[in-house]
């Protein structure tokens, strides 16, 4: 299967004031369709940067990344944009829902940006909705609901782009442990409908979900070690 | 298509963000309502009040130069004047002559004697306002009438005793007959009415009549019955006053000749007259100083707007940022999610330019109340004309685009990370 993501040699370098702090020093991996990808390793071990780049929202200060079949690494802010809203669906540990906007108004903010007349997204963003089971609270607030259904929403309006990979930034971290085994098994019902899954996480039980976890230190991938029979089983 | 459709939507957000915060989105935009409101009273009060003004002097005639005699000040305590008991002033027939054979381009020179009489008719008597002058006064003074004819240079000729009252007058004296062919007495001469006019110009009318009593006679047919000296009983005795001739009224060919005219007349007099016991009126250049001084008002009042409206764009501004503040994290997301910079500033942009010019509109609302109240609490006339609304609205548009500028960019400059983390 073609490599739909392909890190090669990728540094990131940050200034404070006058010193240089690397986060990355020279990543490369490359990511298949279809795969589910935990991202491990201790604070400060990179693992936020590289998600960062992952999802476009920052460029690396060198090497090259290829998301598909398009070099990524040296777009404008306005490419960079682009690619986020129709090749990437984000989730976060604390949602990041806009709090003013009704359930299916929050999914369609990606389709929003895309340009999509409101005739075209609403029945998308029901869609979705029912599809992570919230069918009937599409006019609800945000703040009316529990955090796994909050969650629930961040992942169907991660879908709504109908992206090329979902990054999960520790997903279940703010949520309690039946929840978290409840978001996790939505994730795996993505991940076999063949969505390709990059999941930044430091709990060993969540990683156990995935197919493939990477760890990081001080900037370089320590391991990479795909299981061979999965969490699936 | 797309573009228009993202467009329409991003209007749509900014609508939305302020409907959620609606009282805070109310009392931000109270200041631009009050500014705007407060520019279009005070224009639409400066307006009416200038068209009143200008009003009064198009009644004098634009292309009059109207000459007057003024009692000086000084003359009562000047003693040689004194001991002959006769005060003598204001504009000679000689003036008249020269007036006439020097300025160049007069249509018409009008000669204006007054006296004030007693006016009777049988169970009537009534101070009236003579008015002694030529025929040509009626188009001088653009004279309706309602009923007979004016003097006629036969009357001037034959020194008839003729005269033309006003219409308020008429109804006075002859309060149900038809006062044509009629005789009133002006201090004991007897004069045949002729005529009734709807109204003298009340800049030209005499003063001291009762009730605005103004009577027309020839100007021969008055000097010969009552001369040029009236005597004025007051208290402690009576004073007399010699006027020669009260008022000159030159009717010019075209504005250019008023102008011209009016610079000559001022030297030609000014030459023969040491006492300042004239005065030189020119409507046309009255009008334009007029104009001029509403301009200028309105300058002012627009100048005492724009600070209020400053203050009101600080506000706006700083609640734009405090929204900005508030609502990084959601930038943060809209951002990640693929706004683009120019997505985010529209959206803010959006947003202030709402409140602004919602805030105008509310404010011409109450800014079109408020002349009407003036008008009928203060009987002042306001004149509010399109551009009165629309320069404040503008204006309130502007400060919206202005004072969102900054809060905007500085939204969309934020850094996405940064912003996603924001607590």
């Amino acid at each position: 299967m073609a490599e739909l993501v392909r890190l090669d040699n990728l540094w990131k370098v940050y200034h404070v004031g006058t010193t240089a702090v690397p986060a990355l020093r020279g990543a490369s991996l490359g990511i298949h369709q279809g795969e589910y990808v935990a991202i491990m390793g201790p604070s400060g071990s990179g693992k936020s940067t590289l998600l960062n780049v992952l999802g476009c929202l920052d460029r690396p200060t060198g090497g090259h990344y290829w998301l598909g079949d398009q070099d990524v690494s040296a777009l404008t802010d306005n490419e960079l944009s682009d690619v986020r809203n129709e090749r990437i669906g984000f989730v976060f540990q604390s949602f990041n829902l806009i709090q003013q906007l009704t359930i299916t108004q929050n999914i369609e903010v990606p389709l929003f940006y895309q340009g999509l007349p409101r005739a075209q997204r609403h029945p998308r963003s029901r869609q979705l909705a029912q599809m992570v089971g919230l069918g009937d609270r599409l006019h609800h607030r945000p703040r009316e609901l529990s955090g796994g259904q909050q969650q629930r929403v961040a992942i169907a309006r991660a879908l709504a782009n109908d992206p090329l990979i979902l990054l999960a930034d520790e997903p279940t971290g703010n949520l309690d442990t039946a929840t978290s085994t409840e978001i996790l098994g939505l994730f795996d019902d993505l991940h076999q409908r063949g969505c390709t899954i990059i999941m930044v996480t430091h709990e060993e039980h969540v990683a156990a979900h995935t197919e493939r976890v990477i760890r990081l230190r001080d900037g370089r991938i320590e391991s990479d070690v795909a299981k061979a029979t999965g969490a699936r089983a | 298509m797309k573009g228009l459709n993202k467009a329409a939507d991003i209007l749509g957000l900014g609508l939305h963000s302020l409907v959620v915060h609606l009282g805070r989105s109310a009392l931000t935009a109270l200041g631009i309502v009050f500014a705007v409101w407060s520019v279009i009273a005070m224009l639409a009060i400066n307006e009416g009040f200038s068209y009143e003004a200008q009003q009064a002097l198009r009644e004098l005639g634009s292309d009059n130069i109207i000459i007057g005699s003024v009692k000086p000040p000084n003359l009562e305590s000047s003693a040689s004047e004194q001991q002959q008991g006769i005060l003598r002033y204001g504009l000679l027939h000689a003036d008249v002559r020269r007036l006439r054979s020097n300025i160049p381009n007069v249509r018409r020179c009008v000669t204006v004697h007054r006296t004030l009489k007693f006016g009777y008719r049988p169970g009537r008597n009534l101070r009236v306002n003579v008015i002694e002058t030529e025929p040509t006064y009626a188009d001088v003074a653009r004279i309706q009438m309602v009923n007979g004819r004016f003097i006629s240079a036969a009357d001037m000729l034959r020194k008839k005793a003729h005269c033309v009252l006003t219409e308020s007058l008429a109804r006075r004296l002859f309060p149900v007959t038809d006062p044509v062919g009629k005789t009133i007495r002006l201090a004991n001469e007897p004069f045949t009415v002729i005529g009734v006019l709807a109204q003298l110009p009340p800049a030209l009318a005499g003063e001291g009549g009762e009730g605005g009593a103004n009577v027309i006679v020839p100007l021969t047919a008055g000097r010969m019955r009552f001369g040029e000296t009236s005597i004025m009983f007051g208290t402690g005795g009576g004073t007399s006053e010699l006027v020669e001739v009260h008022q000159v009224i030159l009717q010019m060919a075209d504005e250019q000749a008023v102008l011209y005219g009016a610079k000559i007349a001022r030297h030609l007099i000014a030459r023969f007259h040491e006492d300042e016991d004239y005065e030189i009126k020119v409507p046309l250049e009255l009008i334009e100083q007029q104009a001029k001084q509403q301009r200028l008002w309105n300058i002012m009042f627009l100048t005492i707007a724009s600070i209020s409206l400053v203050v009101g764009g600080i506000g706006i501004m700083n609640i734009m940022l405090a929204s900005v503040t508030e609502r990084t994290r959601e930038i943060g997301v809209r951002r990640a999610l693929g706004a683009k910079r120019r997505d985010i500033v529209t959206q803010f942009l959006v947003e202030s330019v709402t409140l602004t010019t919602v805030g105008g509109l509310i404010g011409i609302g109450i800014g079109l109340l408020v002349p009407s109240l003036v008008e009928w609490v203060l009987k002042l006339r306001t004149i509010v004309s399109p551009a009165t609304l629309l320069l404040p609205l503008g204006m309130a548009i502007a400060v919206g685009l202005i004072a969102g500028l900054y809060p905007a960019f500085r939204a969309a400059r934020l850094d996405p990370i940064v912003a996603l983390r924001h607590e």
